[in-house]
């Protein structure tokens, strides 16, 4: 009796990871991205700024060709972070980007990518991307796809020369890469 | 034996239990308060390392990264308690840990997200994993119940080494107490027993001191032996002085009957000499020997013999009576025709009977023939009988003789008139000697009041019985049992 209840316990756990695994292979990978750069800004801290509030909205902004799509937009309808409402940028030029909580960085953007980052030294805007050696070339978060599953680097010197502060635990997930390994 | 120890036994009982309850009782609760105490402890310590990984886990789940947080869970492999643990989300196992032997959760694990849930074997505290105010899932671990079982342990060492030791040391303080108790008891119950036995009351049950109401008890029966002892004595010296008194009075009685019989019997003979002189000299005289006497002198003559043969025939009764009484008569057997002695007796007072023209009926059974008696006995005996039914029949009257065989070799000889009849009271007095019915009666009929007495021990000499049944104004019945032979044996029977 005992042993028939613990295989129908395997059955039935088996079957939800069955359904679970199709469920993932559904979302794509871009809206997993998506929630990813909102769950990175949950474990981010950042600097009081002048001239801003818990009042004032808080801004993820795309630079280059937007890979999200709608994904971006729908995963941060509604949400707030730290208390902030989320606002979704799209930017022409790196200039712009100094007054952005977060910037990612498209793979179309490799070439411009030292002008970027130049426009937002020191400034505490967490930025991420997905192109290969992201952090290494002194970007903050880099996503990677390994075995299907996304994952992340993080250049930690990066985020605390900007004074973010990252969550141990995030840190804990993560591949922490330094910039001068490939410089 | 098993019997006079029943009281040490339930003593001991009594003890044994008593303590014994209480040992349990606290036993027990000790026991129930620490299981109930490791239960809490347990999930208190459980739940704070479930907390510390739900937290640590968080970011994990919510990358979705499976690797992090079962690395994660396999830190619990340091707490040897731990039998498996698992993250939860949207119902589906999103990390786990187990230990090699242990089965898969169960499926009820994935439906509970916080508190703790205990069964026989283990105990399982669920903890939800929050980020960010956001709900990501539940954290499970379950751990076995080695605390539990350390709670046991505890329990069989605080019995073994101090409730079972206690317990024991409390039983021996008992039956020294109870001893001190049962022993006078049981003393008194043996000496009580050895006292009805032998009915020694002189001796004293030891006077103890371990309690007041046995040693009131042993006072109390100590006090009830002396008492007894003191009336026994009594009653001992009582008896002796009855007996010794009984003893006197009956060899003084003795004397006396003997010095009577002594008397008695010398008195017959010293009376008879002279009084056969007086009657010898009458008759001569009557017959005119010496010379010719007219006729008052012979009517006088005649009344001086008459008077002379009645106290010598009074005189022989007596000398009868005493003799037998002496048990100094001797009954000589012969073999001899019962109606041949009936109608020789008859010839004897026919003269009476004949002047008071009384009617007169003899009746013997044809079966009855021969007998083995003293003939001269019988004979006084009917003659007896005979004689005061004629003399206190009125004239023309009726007496009768009957006789009739009995069972058992004997037969029933009856002497009935239908004379004055004797009055209920006096015929128990009827076979005492020298009594006499009414004087007047006597005074009428004459008599020596012997009669029915030497009758009476005639008839016992023989081993019969005799009884009378008579009414006033109607008449008498004397009856007389005797046996148709006499042996040897029973030659004295009836005379003591």
């Amino acid at each position: 009796m005992l042993r028939l209840h613990a295989r129908l316990g395997w059955l039935v756990a088996a079957g939800l990871c069955i359904a679970q695994a199709r469920g993932e292979s559904a979302l794509s990978e871009y809206q997993v991205k998506a929630a990813f750069v909102y769950k990175f800004a949950t474990y981010i801290r950042w600097p009081p700024r002048t001239g801003l509030d818990a009042s004032s909205p808080f801004v993820i902004c795309v630079i280059g060709r937007d890979p999200f799509g709608r994904e971006l937009d729908a995963v941060m309808h509604g949400q707030n972070i730290h208390g902030r409402r989320i606002v979704v940028k799209r930017l022409a030029r790196p200039e712009e980007a100094a007054r952005c909580d977060v910037l990612f960085i498209g793979s179309s953007e490799r070439a411009a990518l030292p002008q970027i980052l130049d426009a937002v030294h020191n400034e505490p805007v967490l930025t991420v991307g997905d192109m290969d050696h992201f952090a290494e070339l002194g970007g903050m978060i880099n996503l990677t796809t390994e075995d299907n599953h996304i994952r992340f680097d993080i250049n930690k010197g990066a985020i605390d020369r900007a004074g973010l502060k990252a969550a141990s635990q995030l840190l804990g997930l993560a591949r922490i890469v330094d910039e001068e390994k490939v410089r | 034996m098993a019997r006079s120890s029943s009281i040490g036994r339930k003593l001991r009982w009594l003890s044994i239990l008593s303590s014994g309850t209480a040992v349990l009782a606290v036993s027990v609760t000790l026991l129930f308060v620490q299981i109930q105490r490791a239960r809490k402890d347990m999930v208190l310590r459980l739940g704070s390392v479930t907390e510390l990984i739900a937290l640590n886990s968080a970011v994990a789940v919510d990358f979705n990264d499976a690797d992090a947080a079962t690395a994660l869970l396999s830190s619990l492999t340091t707490r040897p308690g731990v039998l498996t643990a698992a993250i939860v989300v949207n119902g589906r196992v999103f990390a786990i840990y187990r230990r090699a032997d242990v089965s898969f959760p169960k499926g009820e694990d994935l439906q509970i997200t916080n508190g703790s849930r205990f069964t026989d074997h283990d105990v399982t505290v669920f903890r939800p994993i929050v980020s960010g105010g956001r709900s990501l899932g539940t954290l499970f671990i379950r751990a076995d119940l080695r605390e539990i079982e350390e709670t046991w342990r505890w329990f069989a060492a605080i019995t073994a080494f101090v409730a079972i030791p206690a317990l024991l040391i409390a039983i021996v303080i008992s039956q020294l107490l109870q001893r001190a108790i049962a022993r006078p008891i049981l003393n008194l119950a043996s000496l009580a027993k050895a006292v009805s036995i032998e009915k020694d009351y002189s001796v004293r049950a030891p006077t103890v001191h371990t309690a007041a109401e046995i040693e009131q008890l042993v006072g109390t029966f100590n006090h009830m032996l002396s008492e007894i002892e003191r009336q026994h004595a009594e009653i001992q010296e009582a008896h002796g002085t009855l007996e010794q008194r009984v003893a006197d009075r009956t060899s003084e009685l003795k004397q006396a009957n003997q010095a009577k019989d002594r008397f008695l019997a010398s008195m017959s003979h010293e009376l008879r000499t002279p009084l056969n002189g007086i009657i010898g000299f009458a008759e001569f005289l009557s017959d005119g020997k010496p010379g010719p006497i007219n006729d008052k002198q012979k009517e006088y003559l005649g009344d001086v013999l008459n008077s002379g043969r009645h106290l010598l025939h009074l005189i022989n009764d007596m000398l009868d009576l005493v003799k037998i009484q002496a048990g100094r008569v001797d009954l000589t057997l012969e073999r001899f025709s019962i109606r041949d002695a009936i109608s020789e007796v008859c010839t004897g007072v026919h003269p009476l009977a004949v002047s008071k023209a009384i009617e007169f009926t003899v009746n013997i059974d044809a079966g009855i023939e021969l007998v083995t008696l003293d003939e001269q006995r019988f004979k006084q005996i009917l003659y007896n009988l005979l004689s005061n039914a004629l003399k206190f029949t009125d004239d023309r009257g009726h007496v009768g003789i009957e006789v009739t065989p009995l069972d058992g070799g004997r037969f029933r000889l009856v002497v009935s008139d239908d004379g004055i009849g004797i009055r209920p009271e006096d015929i128990g007095r009827l076979f005492t000697e020298f009594e006499q019915l009414e004087t007047g009666t006597a005074r009428r009929f004459g008599g020596t009041g012997l009669g029915l007495a030497l009758t009476r021990e005639l008839v016992e000499l023989h081993g019969g019985e005799m009884d009378v049944e008579s009414e006033i104004g109607q008449g008498s019945r004397f009856g007389v049992v005797l046996p148709l032979a006499i042996t040897g044996g029973n030659k004295m029977g009836g005379q003591a």
